[in-house]
């Protein structure tokens, strides 16, 4: 897969065979529910009732429409056997948002920052590892090239 | 001889609110540029503040990014869980 900027600052993914359109699909299915992670934030403001009626239901909307987001933008592409997903400046939040979204679920699930040795771990442990890396370069060249200038 | 007067005190009281802190923890998942990115977003920072807090937040496990009123401190947590850091918020001492 190659992942390049573009003239417009934004970015160009390039799958180049069925695992990566793989890899791809999977960050909506990584992300799983986006109110766990809503509920998960709101947490943290202890037993705040008027936090968990007014805030989390916005903040579920917002994940959730960043993960059909990226769900959409994939499938689309497939479908249309597009050579390249473009990333527009002004949508690079979303894709983020839906990676790290996916990100903070593999961790919740597998605590993989913690694996010391993850070539002997399980193989679904491995591959979510693999993920992680994946997602994380594209966060880092989505940092480095479209929203370091905004 | 002077005419009495007679002079009034008015009571006042002032009325100060607690002010509340709000606090970014460490994780190990979002990116120290991104932390960066966020505080100079939400809170209007210049990079060298942001980028103080944020390294801050990553030696420490957490840090104060704002003081002030209530409702603000809320409206600040709100944009920080937006942006999906774990963030909360508490009365300073």
């Amino acid at each position: 897969m190659n992942v390049i900027p573009t003239l417009e600052g934004g970015l160009s993914i390039e799958p180049e065979n069925d695992a990566d359109w793989m890899v791809l699909a999977a960050i909506s299915t990584d992300i799983g529910r986006p109110s766990h992670l809503a509920e998960s934030l709101a947490g943290l403001m202890g037993d705040d009732s008027e936090w968990e009626e007014l805030v989390v239901p916005d903040l579920e909307q917002n994940f959730n429409v960043q993960c059909r987001y990226v769900q959409e933008a994939v499938e689309s592409a497939r479908e249309q056997s597009l050579r390249a997903i473009f990333i527009k400046a002004h949508n690079a939040d979303k894709w983020y948002g839906a990676l790290n979204q996916a990100r903070l679920s593999l961790q919740a699930r597998y605590d993989i920052h913690s694996l010391d040795n993850f070539e002997d771990a399980p193989a679904e442990l491995r591959s979510a590892h693999f993920r992680d890396r994946f997602y994380l370069t594209l966060q880092g060249v989505l940092l480095e090239y479209v929203m370091g200038n905004s | 001889m002077p005419s009495p007067t007679i002079s009034k005190k008015a009571k006042s009281s002032i009325h100060t609110d607690v002010p509340w802190s709000v606090l970014v923890l460490d994780d190990p998942v979002n990116l120290m540029s991104y932390v960066t990115i966020i505080l100079k977003r939400v809170f209007g920072y210049s990079e060298e503040r942001a980028t103080t807090l944020m390294m801050e937040i990553h030696t420490s496990g957490r840090a104060i990014v704002w003081t002030g009123a209530k409702e603000r401190a809320e409206f600040y947590v709100q944009q920080l869980h937006g942006s999906q850091l774990k963030s909360t918020m508490e009365k300073s001492v």
